[in-house]
């Protein structure tokens, strides 16, 4: 239930980062959360009597998954539990007849088409390591899954860049200051169905940075620090790099991505041959 | 009951029903006959699940009824091939009207004991059929009627339809009960003539061409099939499919095992046999549900399964899980392009196939069981999915699925049906999702190398099925701007019972899959293979992860309801959506441009036709998919 | 609601619209929200939609061809919400004021909350005129009842 709230101060941190970064003063820690208390209150203007009930499946099944991430469930599961939240959250945007909501909504399909087979690669090759896809036996092995699966621990760039809405891959809903598409998939939220889709959207950061300090969670300190640095490293791609369009998207993503995992679990058969 | 009257009664009872539903040209005795037919088989069906497995020897005289009517059967095939000057049937029909006639009289034929086997496996495949099958018929009773209104036909051509429908249903439980090669071959055949009759129903030059393209890839099947019967009669001495599973690994039973999966490949319609699939949709819906996605095609499946023990660990095995994995892939891929609802639907099929083909192929317990819940599960869903994209056609009258935007405000019952039909294909907690998160775990734990190329195409293609089905799913969805109210929609009884019994059965089945598993799925793994895939009331466990169930059923509804609150406590004024303020304020769908004309605003859907050209893809497939058919005997003859 | 009123003040979204200016209010806007001066740190983000804004900046005088435009606009924020004029061609109309298509300032068409005059106004001025907003906002929230 508090993975909204660590998402969001996760999400005040990314801004005064960003702005740090951008030699300005940036917004106060706690932003967002101002941002999502004002939506709340706001004239509730919506576009369908669909759309709020989906908004909050965005943000209840977000939820849930990071609930699966929390009690050491299955990893499959809890990536199918983010793609039905990802769904309701385009499934919200395509309900009304508008071109901005609808472009969006279709670059959000493709972004999702892009990370999730990198997604599940990446628990298939905690497998390989662990021999379960149950989280919780990730925390028995000797050696944190830093030491084996590091390549993997890269091929997680993208996926974060694409789901956190972050240049080079924020094709579908983008961030706070641009407006290629007005707010793509988000235009035609407002008021608290906003304010629903927004916490739903720190709830996803912070469990893809959750999953992120799995490899190193022996040591919850130093998973958290982990966590951080794929964060970070995150944030400086994003301020220096222009957005790009959806086919470099996908090839991007596809081809680091899969090399990445595949060259790890290459690498870790070539130690086991060797090893034997 | 006796086993040996309900195998009458399953195998017996809907052709005789067909063959009076031909003679009576009469709407209301088709439909008590086809309602009396339903409750016969399913029925029939578990009764004999509840009896559990046994062996059967019919009369001698079904031996000779039998090669009376395949040679019939392979004349008819002659003629048709000569009427309509193909010469590919005519080629394939002789093919194998010349060996089997040799086969029954210059060498005596082959005799089998027993003839009929029942066993756990063809009980699950009995159950499929029964119910989806005659669910589907029943469904056929009103389609029919709208369908022939629709094309003004004078002369109902309504008894021909059902007789080949009903005969479908016999003809599938006798190739699934048979132990003899020879008679599942004969069944095999005659299911292709309803495919082949009910394709061409409509009479129309494109119908009759594709039920010759249908034609002629089933024969090709078939041909397949009589090569298996020489190789079991020349080189293993024997036709019983009982014992031919035992023969392992020896290169000349794998190549049988070749042969047999050959004609599975044809008749499920995996690369490079796709072409005919895709062409038997012009045919009425009630066809395309039936035969080519819940249960016609399933036989390809079910040989497949039946003699999977036979060649684990080999070779052809693995050749087996390529040809499956690749048809999943690309039929994903393709389907992003496809703009003709049935079209996708064809895709899904063949792709979903290609996926249990592929479980088949792994051949670890766990891989078995995964094709076993995917099998069960694929038949309600596309089913399900089929039955709607009819109802959706005959109101609106249009297969594009751009077209069908905004359905939910037209035809909102069928339209929240269809929808859960397709979150039930690729989202949790449905069963195809838990038979493809059982997959997955299957191929990740097999133990050969190859299994890391395998795991990238279905993890690719599982991508692309979700992105066709949500970008469907979403325009569906699109409701009136102006906030009209919904609209009402009738349905006919045969229509409310078919699809309201298949939505209930895709529900229930989803939620009990712990159940699913343990009364059909784990019964009908074959001996020797210990299974991993276990369930209980709160999980699915495959030893490598757990599916949490209930828990998740709870949750999703409690989503929604809490959802559905909030919605209803903030409430809300619907506003048009965001066009730069050029709203026109009476009309909330259009805009103003700038010579201040009304312009409704259009939203399209995604295809991806600048980036790839689909026909280019399919012509690459089916190359692809020649070389690895190729590539398949090649393992087994080196 | 305290809270609630905080919160309005801290998140100041805001839409800009150009009603047909020379440009030079809105390049002195999009200055302000530059590092230089970085109106972020109030929490103010430029956000393109009107259904997500609570402030709209306008520049430029109204004229007959975009009052519709301007009006669909300004209904399409929900409440609460603040319109600020910027530029003295949307306060009056400036030297404009009399042209045939002009109907004046942007109060002819949509209630105007602060006027920020000048030509072009200066990003300091505008940011002056958005606490202004704000205040009202406070005194709105707090004193009226707001749904």
């Amino acid at each position: 239930m508090l993975s909204p709230i660590i998402g969001g101060i996760l999400m005040g941190i990314d801004r005064k980062l960003t702005a740090r970064m951008q030699s300005r003063m940036g917004p106060p820690l706690m932003q967002p959360f101002y941002d999502a208390i004002k939506l709340w209150g706001k004239e509730p203007f919506i576009a369908s009597s669909l759309q709020p009930v989906l908004a909050f499946g965005y943000l209840g099944f977000s939820v849930a998954a990071f609930a699966l991430l929390a009690f050491g469930q299955d990893m499959l599961l809890m990536i199918f539990t983010m793609a039905i939240a990802d769904l309701c959250l385009i499934v919200a945007a395509f309900n009304s007849k508008s071109p901005y909501s609808n472009i969006g909504a279709r670059r959000e399909l493709i972004g999702m088409m892009s990370y999730e087979p990198v997604m599940l690669l990446a628990a298939i090759s905690i497998f390989f390591v662990t021999g379960s896809f149950m989280i919780d036996s990730i925390y028995v092995i000797n050696q944190p899954l830093l030491t084996f699966l590091p390549l993997t621990f890269l091929a997680l760039i993208p996926v974060l860049i694409i789901d956190m809405k972050k240049s080079p891959f924020d094709v579908s809903g983008s961030g706070h200051a641009h407006q290629e598409l007005v707010r793509g998939i988000y235009t035609e939220f407002s008021g608290y169905t906003l304010a629903l889709v927004e916490l739903g959207h720190w709830t996803k950061v912070a469990l893809l940075l959750g999953f992120a300090s799995l490899f190193w969670a022996q040591n919850l300190i130093i998973g958290t620090v982990l966590a951080f640095a794929l964060f970070f490293v995150v944030l400086v791609i994003d301020n220096s790099y222009p957005r790009l369009d959806w086919k470099t998207m996908i090839k991007t993503t596809w081809i680091v991505g899969f090399l990445l995992i595949i060259a790890n679990i290459a690498g870790l058969i070539a130690r086991m041959v060797i090893l034997s | 009951m006796n086993g040996d009257v309900l195998l009458a009664l399953t195998i017996g009872f809907p052709p005789l029903a067909g063959l009076l539903c031909y003679a009576l040209n009469n709407k209301t005795a088709r439909r008590l006959i086809v309602a009396l037919t339903a409750v016969v088989l399913i029925g029939s069906s578990i009764l004999l699940y509840q009896g559990g497995g046994f062996a059967y020897e019919p009369a001698p005289i079904f031996e000779t009824v039998v090669l009376v009517l395949d040679l019939a059967l392979l004349a008819y095939f002659l003629y048709a091939g000569y009427k309509n000057r193909s010469w590919l049937v005519i080629g394939l029909a002789a093919l194998q009207l010349v060996p089997v006639a040799y086969f029954e009289f210059g060498l005596g034929g082959m005799a089998v004991e027993p003839m009929i086997v029942v066993n756990d496996l063809s009980l699950v495949m009995s159950l499929i059929i029964s119910i989806v099958g005659s669910l589907i018929v029943v469904y056929a009773l009103s389609y029919m009627d709208e369908h022939e209104h629709h094309l003004h036909i004078e002369q109902s051509k309504q008894p021909r339809f059902f007789f080949f429908m009903l005969l479908l249903l016999g003809a599938m439980h006798g190739l699934v009960f048979s132990n003899s090669l020879y008679w599942v071959y004969f069944f095999w055949e005659v299911t292709t003539l309803c495919s082949y009759e009910l394709i061409r129903h409509d009479g129309t030059e494109i119908a009759i061409k594709n039920s010759l393209t249908a034609l002629w890839m089933n024969l090709l099947g078939g041909v397949g099939f009589v090569a298996a019967i020489y190789i079991g009669y020349y080189f293993m001495g024997s036709l019983s499919i009982e014992e031919l599973t035992q023969y392992s690994a020896a290169p000349i039973s794998l190549l049988l095992f070749a042969t047999l999966a050959f004609a599975a490949f044809t008749k499920s319609a995996q690369f490079p046999f796709n072409k005919w699939l895709q062409g038997a949709m012009v045919a009425p819906t009630p066809v395309s549900a039936l035969l080519h996605s819940s249960t016609m095609v399933n036989a390809g499946i079910f040989l497949i399964l039946r003699f999977a023990p036979a060649f684990r660990g080999t070779s052809l095995s693995y050749a087996v899980v390529l040809i499956g994995a690749f048809t999943f892939l690309i039929t994903a891929v393709l389907a992003l392009n496809e703009r003709v609802s049935k079209g996708i639907l064809a895709y899904s099929t063949i792709g979903n196939l290609g996926l249990i083909i592929l479980c088949a192929g792994i051949n670890t317990p766990l891989g078995y069981a995964a094709a076993l819940t995917l099998l069960i599960f694929h038949s309600v869903s596309k089913g399900l999915l089929f039955l709607c994209a009819g109802v959706v056609e005959n109101r609106v009258h249009t297969r594009l699925i751009e077209d069908w935007e905004g359905l939910l405000a037209k035809l909102p019952t069928t339209t929240i049906i269809m929808v859960i039909g397709m979150l039930s294909m690729f989202l949790p907690p449905f069963g195809m999702l838990i038979g493809k998160w059982a997959a997955i775990d299957a191929i990740s734990s097999s133990p050969s190398m190859g299994s890391l190329l395998i795991i990238m195409l279905v993890l690719v293609g599982s991508a692309a099925t979700t992105l066709y089905y949500a970008k469907w799913l979403g325009h569906l969805l699109v409701l009136p701007q102006s906030g009209k109210k919904l609209g009402e929609e009738s349905l006919p009884l045969p229509y409310s019972i078919s699809m309201f019994s298949f939505l209930s059965l895709g529900i229930i089945l989803g939620a009990g899959v712990s159940m699913v598993l343990g009364a059909l799925v784990i019964p009908a793994m074959p001996a020797g293979y210990i299974n991993s895939l276990t369930g209980s009331l709160f999980e699915v466990s495959t030893g490598f992860g757990s599916f949490i169930t209930y828990p998740f059923w709870i949750g999703a509804i409690a989503i929604f309801m809490i959802g559905t609150y909030i919605a209803k406590r903030k409430g809300g004024v619907v506003k048009p959506p965001y066009v730069s303020g050029e709203n026109v304020s009476d009309n909330p769908e259009a805009f103003k441009t700038t010579a201040d004309t009304q312009v409704p605003i259009q939203v399209s859907s995604l295809f991806m036709d600048n980036e790839f050209s689909s026909t280019r893809v399919l012509s690459y497939g089916v190359i692809a998919g020649t070389l690895l058919v190729m590539i398949m005997f090649l393992t087994v003859v080196l | 609601m305290k809270t609630m009123t905080k919160a309005r003040l801290k998140s100041p979204w805001v839409m800009h619209f150009d009603c047909g200016s020379c440009n030079g209010c809105d390049i002195e806007i999009l200055a302000a929200l530059t590092p230089k001066f970085d109106v972020e740190r109030f929490g103010i983000v430029n956000i393109g939609d009107p259904k997500q804004a609570d402030v709209l900046l306008v520049t430029g005088p109204a004229n007959k061809r975009n009052q519709r435009v301007l009006k669909n606009l300004y209904d399409q924020m929900p409440q609460p919400k603040a319109v600020i004029a910027i530029g003295e061609c949307a306060c009056s109309g400036a030297i404009f004021h009399n042209c045939p298509n002009t109907l004046g300032g942007v109060d002819k068409v949509i209630p105007v909350d602060v006027y920020v005059p000048g030509c072009a106004a200066r990003p300091e001025s505008i940011v002056d005129g958005v606490v202004l907003a704000l205040q009202k906002l406070q005194k709105v929230s707090e004193g009226e009842k707001v749904d």
